[in-house]
Order: C-alpha cells, then structure tokens, then sequence
C-alpha cells in the first residue's frame, strides 16, 4: 500500500511539473526572436516575387497553425503531443516522428557502448582502489582520474583524432560507417564499431575518471563499517567481504549515477557529434535551436523531462532493491 | 551571341587570374606565381580517361546532407541541391561551363520563339528522340508539360507548402494555381516531342528571357500514375486522379516518394542510397544518360558524399577516408592541404569565390541612411589589410557589386582600375566626409572639437553619430572588424556599438521583422548566374519587404541604372557591359555595402582523380561529369 501510496503521488507530481514545465518551455521558445516560416521558406523569398513570397508566407502561417492566439497554439501541441503527434519540423519540412528517429539511434548506441565501457571500467577500478587506499596504486589511479575528467572533452577528442587516426591510422577520423562500404550483417556492425571506438573512447575518458573516484569513496565509507570488520572476524574470504558485503552496501550512491546515465543515454553530446561527425540528438538540437524548428526542439526538450522525472521515480525504486531499509512510503 | 560566347571563353580565363585579377587593385592573395584556376594535376599525365564508368569517388562535404532530393523549394541544402542536379537532367536550357545560359543541343532537337500582338511571348522547344528514363521508358514533351504543370498546381502546394512556382511568368498561371482553372494557357502540348509556354506581357522585355523556355522532365509515370497530360485550346492540362492525395504518396511517402527515393531519374547519376544514420549519399552513373550540354557522360562509376569537418577535412584526404574537398577557404586549411600538395599526396585547384564578405548597411536607419557616413566607415578600413588577415592571403578585394568569376569583371578590368574608388585607409577623408553631412557639434551644440563623438544638428535635436552593429557570434568576420575597426571610428568622431547576436536573430533585424535598430550587418553575398540587380535595388516597397533589396536603400538613380539593364537582351552583351558598368560606378558612389573579401577557394583531391576542373560556375556537380578515377 505504501509503495502504490507513493507511486500515485510521485505519478501526480510527475503530470504536474510536467504541465508547468511545458508552458514554460513553450512561452520561451516562442519569445525567442527569428521568423521560423522565414527560415523554413529560405531562399524562395528571394527566388518569388514579393507578392507571391507573401501568399506562400502567409498560407504556410496559416497551416502552422501560428496564425493562432499563442493559447490556442499551445493547446494544439500540447494535444497533439499527448496523441503522439509531435509536429512538423520546419527544417526538414516532414514530421518530427520521421526525422528523430535515426539520430536518437546513433546517440542511444553510442551511449550504451560507452556505458558499458564505463562501468565495465570503473567499477572493478573504484573498488581496487578503495581496496588499496592510499597505496602506490591507489594515489596513480586518482591522479589519472583527475586528470581524465578535468580535461576538456574537446581536448581529448582531438588528441585521439591526432593520435590515433592521423599519426597512427588505427581508427577512422569520423562518421558512421565507412564510405561507399556495401557491408552487411556482422561486417557492417565491425564497421560501425571501428568509427564507434574514438568517440567512445572519448566519452568513456571523463566518465571512468569520474564513477572510479565515485565507487571509491563510496567502497571506502562502507568498508570502514563495523559489519566489515565483523565479517571480516568471522573469517568470510575478503573477496566476498568486498563484493558481497561491501560493494552492496556501496551501491546507493553507484545507482544514482547509473540511473542518470541511463537518462542520459538519449541525451546527445554536441561536442562529440560535432568533432566525430557522429548525427545525433545533441546536433540536432542545437540545429534546431538555431532554424528555430521549435516542433523538433520542444519535442527533444519534453522528451529529456519525461525522463528527468521519471528517472527520480527509477531511481527511488532501485534505492530499495539494493538496499531493503529505503522505503517508498511518501 | 557569338560574341558572348567569346566573352564567355575569356571568362574561363577569369578564373585563372590571380594578381592580375585585381587589376591595379591591391590583391592580397599567395597565389601570384600563376593563374588562377590553376590546377596541380601530377597523375593525369599517366592517365587517360577510360570509356567505360570506373571506380569511385568519396565526395567530403563540410555541409550535413539530409534526405531530400527533390529541387530546392523542399531544401535549402547546397548539397543536397547539388545532388538533385546529378540526379536529374535533361532541363532545355542549362547554363554552359563559362555560366551563358544556351538550349541543351543534346536534349533540344529545334527552338523558336515568337513576339505576339498581345505582347505576350512564346517558346516552342521540340525535344530530341531517344532520351529515356532510368527505366528505360522514353523521355517525351509530355514529361517537360508535366513538370509546368505539376510545379505550378494547387494540388503540389499542397505537398508540404510546395511553392508551386515553375509557371509564374507565364500566361494563365495565376487561375491554374488558384484551382479556377484545370487548364495551363501558357502551356501547351504541341505534339509528342514539343511544347510550348506563352510569357505574360508584364514580364517582358527580360534580359534572361532565355529562362523563361526551361522545363525540367518528370516522370509522369512515377509521380503521377494513372494520369495523362492532354492538350487543349484553353492550355495544357492533367488528366485522371491527379490529387493531392496521390501526390502526398508518391512524393512525399517517407520511404517510397520521389522526394527521399527518386529511383526513376535521368541525371548523369542515378540515386542508390542514403545512409540516414550516417548522412552518406550513394550514386551510380546512370548508364543511359546522354551527356550534357556537351554530350559529356560520366566515366566514374559510383559517387559517395559523406559530412567531413573543416577542421580534420585534409587529414581525412590524407587517410583516403575522402578523395575530393571542393571549394575549401581559410589558410589553416588551404595551407594544410598545400602542404599536403607539396608532398605528392594530394592535387588541387583553385578559383575565386563568384561572391564577397560584406558590411551590409541598412540605409533606410539613421544615420546609415547617409552615403556619406557609409563612405566615412569605408575609409576607416584598411581592407587589403583586412582580407589578408581574414583569410591568410587567400582572397582578393573587390570594390563595387560584382564577383570576381562574372564576365562583366573580366571584360571591366582596366576600366574598373580607372574608375571606381578603392577607397583605401583615409581617416582625413572621412572626417571631410562626415563635416559635409553635417557631423559638425559636440554633445553641448558647440563646434566639434576633434574628440569624441560628433553630433548633428537634425530638425532641432542633437543627435550622436552612433554606428549599431548587429554580428553573429563564433564569426572570426566580426572579431577581425572588431578589432580594426572602433579605433578608426572613433578617431573620426563615431561610436561603434557591437550587439551579438545568432543569425536568426540577425535575419530578424535585417528583414524588419523586428526591432529596427542596426546600421550594418556582416555577411556575405553570392552572385547566381541569374543576378537581377533591378529588384536588389529596386525604391518599390514591395521588393524591399520582400528581401531583395536588403540594404534598404532608396536611391533612384541606382534604381534607374539597373531597371535600365533588364530589358537589355540577351545576346546584346555589348549594351548589358555598358550598362553594367554605369551599375557600377554609382553602387560605387553609394556604396550600399563594404565588400570586404572574395575568398580564394581551393579544390584537394587525391592523386587518384584526374580531369577535375572546376570554377565558382562550374561547379563539383558538373566538374564530375569531364573526370575520372583510376580503376
């Protein structure tokens, strides 16, 4: 009862924050200056005589519904949203569902990859680490994770372009897939993960540095714990001390971050979609900020909401699978 | 005629001018050694152009392809346009290698076109025998008609606000895109092979009037199945269930229509695939293409365009990820890929850019308004200075509205030198400039006093001489005048407010849309084949709304000028350079905008590519059709 109890709330506050912050996002972006009939028409305007420009401009108005009192074109897109019609991008003059597809794919595959190479990575790291605190191990390890999330990813990415796809051509520079490659199957995967392995490489740089000094601290607290010791006293092996004992016990904090990276996982990075030329969500939003195609950046932006709030929902639900004293009684 | 053609020859010469292209203008380009379309062509010497289709060429481009590749009333994307090009082909009148605009002699069998009573105009094109479809089916007038009609309908508008433009100039159209009519009178389906368009009077006399025969083949077959165009007296027209509907299905389908998969095309290329996830465009030649204008075919078998960045575009050359990087600006870049040049790894060519960066000003705005305070901000700028910095010494200056690829210049070199003002670095010239307009008071009405910034007396109030600036940000154009240009300013009285803005933001202010608030922008400006000054500098409100004349510049004399060269004919090139010189030399005097640099562009192909020879109106979609790869 009492985790249905907080569940309904958690739902009502979910509609509620959802509904203000859409208002929000809807009045910003259409405060924001630039004609996007203007930008959607481009180079008609100049190619038309100005009165058949202004019939076209008009009509294109009109079937955009922006002819309407901002109320109205709120409550349009927002029913529409809710019926799964997300609107038509004026950027590529089709609706937002036949265009987000292919990018969100790319940005979801990439993330998942260098998740997987994160925690693969860090986890074991972060614990070894903690493991051995304040050993010659341990202080190399935090001087690199230092030096891994402080960079700038910028920086990074170019240092591998140049090392490892100019000066040594191990990788390709950029791209998806190999050009004019008619591969299939596995071969077309192996492509893809070779044009894959500099932007993961890239991503996973800061996000090992990061969850390895957040697995760390979190190892080192629990393991100060007099159930440690206990265990410990008890003669248990210290493998399972480790990863029985502790690392469960660790993994509160471990979930937070795991639960916002698989929140992040449809969030695009315009830094790595712009050096690697990899087309995802991140460049789309941005070109579509810029084209002021407010269909495909609201419906971006509502998307990463629904997950935010959602994600604090998972969140608190993981809470009490790893740890039974967490309870969701609201 | 002949003798455009022979000015047409001498332009191609146009793009190989390198210092001598500026004249006794000040140049600031590297390239003096040798012409200017200079290609470093090391393997073609070994090479002969094969007769058969070889091989293929990964085409990087710094611009993202989407998946459209219908004209460009669907996508502003010069890619993507220029991939609709090497689709489709066979359009009766096309512009030749030195940019003339001539009847394609391999799609047109015989032209004519009659001056009527009415005043009205018309152009019958008799299409030639055995052109075909990629499938094979024959290529009649019915598809030339097709296309008239299609472009021009109620239903096609309806297909994502398709502008439905390709009748405008011609009679009837306004009752056929209104739906008041289901006949063309301007079109007609002569016989088979034959059609013909009536041009309304009020467009004529029209210096392009050539333009007005074009017509484009669709395949009537594909788009509109089922259909028929028939003819009658009333004008051409569509029969069967020609609907929008049908149209939303066999354009617009996201995965069958002919927009995002025109399987039955007859461009040189024939469209196999794009790569959605990785915005990679695949083409193949299209074995049953005629050849262009030339009857030219295509000898490299398969075309990639892939998205490459500026900043890694030479390495990927080097790693053979790319074969070709067309019209490549910037020293780092062009240096990189020189160096890349010097070390037998790569070729390239290069040309100037038809076009120029620009300070635009809006002359509608106080105190812009004034071609004095205009000419006061030129002379504050060291522009040789300026174009050598922006772009490494890449780019020339050029003094007045014309590219450096345009005819007109190269036939105006000498005349150019002896009759436009350059107007290099003066700051006395432009204190004597802002005295005659009146900047004569400091902010308390008395004398100025050779500080600060000067006032004016305007109707009784004091005003400043305050110059607002609109730029976009991450534009080195705008940080390089921001930084040689305030000082000069206010060494001769003006203030220079900067605002940053992104370029909607700027397109809003430019276009009135806004708040008026800025005197000039920063920009750049491209001339097409098909320039209409008349309407860039047109007083008509109408044409000042409507984007032409974007400087807002109401001055009938330029006005005058340039409605003058629109009834020039085609042929009367003498007439048109006349013309087009008195254009010049008042823009020159008004100076609408401060054209800052014409980039030096650059072509880097790899040793593999042979033939390429391509200009700022010969375009990497027409340069294709003469090269070759090895096998």
């Amino acid at each position: 009862m009492g985790k249905g109890r907080y569940l309904l709330k958690r739902f009502i506050y979910i509609v509620f924050v959802f509904f203000i912050i859409s208002i929000l996002m809807f009045a910003i972006y259409k405060s924001m200056p630039g004609n996007p009939v203007d930008i959607m028409l481009g180079d008609s305007k100049t190619s038309m005589k100005p009165d058949a420009y202004q019939a076209l401009y008009d009509k294109t108005v009109q079937s955009l519904g922006l002819d309407k009192p901002l109320p109205v074109q709120y409550l349009a897109w927002m029913g529409n949203m809710l019926t799964g019609e997300f609107g038509y991008s004026t950027k590529y003059k089709q609706e937002v569902i036949n265009i987000i597809g292919a990018p969100m794919a790319n940005t979801v595959i990439l993330n998942l990859l260098t998740m997987f190479v994160v925690f693969i990575i860090a986890i074991p790291l972060g614990i070894a680490t903690a493991v051995r605190k304040n050993g010659v191990f341990d202080k190399s390890i935090q001087v690199l994770t230092i030096v891994g999330y402080s960079i700038p990813t910028f920086i990074v990415a170019l240092l591998a372009i140049f090392l490892l796809a100019v000066k040594i051509p191990i990788f390709p520079i950029s791209g998806v897939r190999s050009a004019g490659s008619t591969a299939t199957g596995l071969a077309a995967a192996l492509d893809m993960l070779r044009h894959m392995a500099l932007p993961v490489l890239v991503m996973s740089v800061s996000g090992i540095g990061g969850i390895t000094r957040y697995v760390r601290a979190a190892m080192i607290d629990v393991l100060r714990m007099d159930y440690i010791k206990t265990a410990r006293a008890k003669g248990l092996r210290e493998k399972t001390v480790i990863y029985i004992h502790a690392f469960r016990n660790a993994l509160i904090p471990v979930v937070t971050v795991t639960t916002w990276w698989i929140v992040g996982l449809f969030g695009g990075s315009i830094v790595i979609e712009s050096v690697f030329l990899w087309p995802g969500l991140g460049k789309m939003l941005i070109d579509g900020l810029m084209q002021r195609d407010f269909a495909v950046v609201l419906t971006m932006q509502m998307f990463y909401v629904v997950l935010s709030l959602a994600g604090n929902v998972i969140m608190d639900i993981a809470y009490t699978l790893v740890d039974p004293r967490v309870r969701l009684d609201g | 005629m002949r003798e455009k053609k022979l000015v047409s020859l001498l332009l191609a010469g146009a793009l190989t001018v390198s210092l001598a292209a500026c004249g006794g203008q000040e140049a600031v380009t590297n390239n003096q050694g040798g012409s200017q379309a200079e290609t470093t062509n090391p393997g073609t010497a070994e090479s002969t152009r094969p007769t058969e289709p070889q091989g293929q060429l990964i085409i990087g481009s710094t611009t993202q392809m989407g998946n459209d590749f219908y004209d460009a009333s669907f996508s502003n994307n010069a890619v993507n346009y220029k991939t609709y090009d090497l689709l489709h082909g066979y359009a009766t009148v096309v512009a030749d290698m030195e940019g003339a605009l001539v009847y394609d002699p391999t799609v047109v069998a015989s032209h004519d076109a009659v001056e009527n009573e009415d005043g009205t105009k018309t152009y019958t094109v008799t299409i030639n025998d055995g052109l075909t479809w990629s499938d094979g089916t024959p290529i009649t007038a019915k598809d030339y008609v097709f296309q008239l009609l299609l472009e021009s309908s109620p239903e096609m508008n309806q297909v994502d606000g398709y502008p439905s433009q390709a009748g405008y100039s011609l009679v009837g159209y306004q009752e056929f895109f209104d739906g008041t009519t289901k006949n063309f009178a301007g079109v007609h389906l002569v016989d088979d092979m034959t059609y013909s368009v009536t041009v309304r009077a009020d467009e004529l006399p029209f210096h392009y009037d050539i333009y007005y025969a074009i017509a484009i083949p669709r395949p009537l077959h594909v788009i509109a199945p089922g259909c028929d165009v028939v003819d009658a007296p009333e004008g051409a027209t569509i029969t069967g269930d020609f609907t929008a509907e049908l149209l939303l299905e066999t354009i617009n389908n996201p995965t069958t229509g002919y927009r995002y998969n025109p399987k039955v095309t007859c461009g040189p290329y024939l469209f196999d695939s794009f790569d959605v996830a990785s915005a990679q465009c695949t083409l193949t030649v299209n074995p049953s293409y005629a050849g262009d204008y030339r009857g030219v075919k295509p000898v490299i078998e398969k075309l990639v365009i892939k998205t490459v960045k500026s900043d890694t575009m030479i390495n990927e050359l080097k790693s053979g990820s790319v074969d070709l990087l067309f019209q490549c600006s910037g020293a780092d870049t062009i240096n990189a890929g020189l160096d890349l040049v010097d070390a037998g790894e790569a070729q390239d060519n290069t040309f100037f850019r038809n076009g120029y960066g620009r300070i635009a000003f809006d002359c509608s705005q106080f105190p812009t308004d004034s071609a004095n305070v205009r000419k006061a901000i030129a002379y504050c700028l060291d522009r040789n200075e300026f174009a050598r910095q922006y772009s490494g010494g890449y780019a020339a200056v050029v003094h007045s509205y014309y590219g450096l690829a345009q005819w007109e210049y190269q036939e105006s070199k000498g005349w150019i030198d002896q009759n436009l003002n350059t107007y290099e670095k003066n700051l006395d010239e432009a204190k004597a400039l802002l005295e005659a307009d009146g900047w004569t008071l400091n902010a308390d009405g008395t004398p100025y006093s050779g500080t600060g910034t000067r006032y004016k007396d305007v109707n009784g109030e004091l005003k400043p001489l305050v110059i607002e600036w609109a730029n976009t940000d991450g534009n080195p154009v705008s940080d390089l005048l921001a930084t040689m240009l305030p000082e000069a300013m206010n060494e001769v009285g003006m203030e220079l407010k900067s605002t940053t803005m992104d370029f909607p933001t700027l397109q809003t202010a430019m276009t009135h849309s806004g708040d008026k608030i800025y005197n000039m922008y920063n920009l750049a400006i491209g001339f097409s084949l098909v320039s209409s000054p008349w309407y860039y500098y047109s007083t008509d409100p109408a044409w000042m709304q409507g984007g032409y004349n974007s400087n807002w510049i109401v001055d009938q004399e330029l006005a005058d000028v340039t409605w003058s060269m629109k009834a020039i004919p085609y042929e009367d090139t003498e007439a048109w350079l006349s013309a087009w010189q008195d254009f010049m030399l008042i823009w020159n005097d008004r100076l609408p905008d401060i054209p800052l640099y014409s980039d030096e562009y650059y072509d880097f192909f790899s040793n593999k590519l042979h033939g390429w020879e391509s200009t700022s109106v010969w375009e990497w979609s027409r340069a294709v059709l003469d090269a070759w790869v090895d096998a």
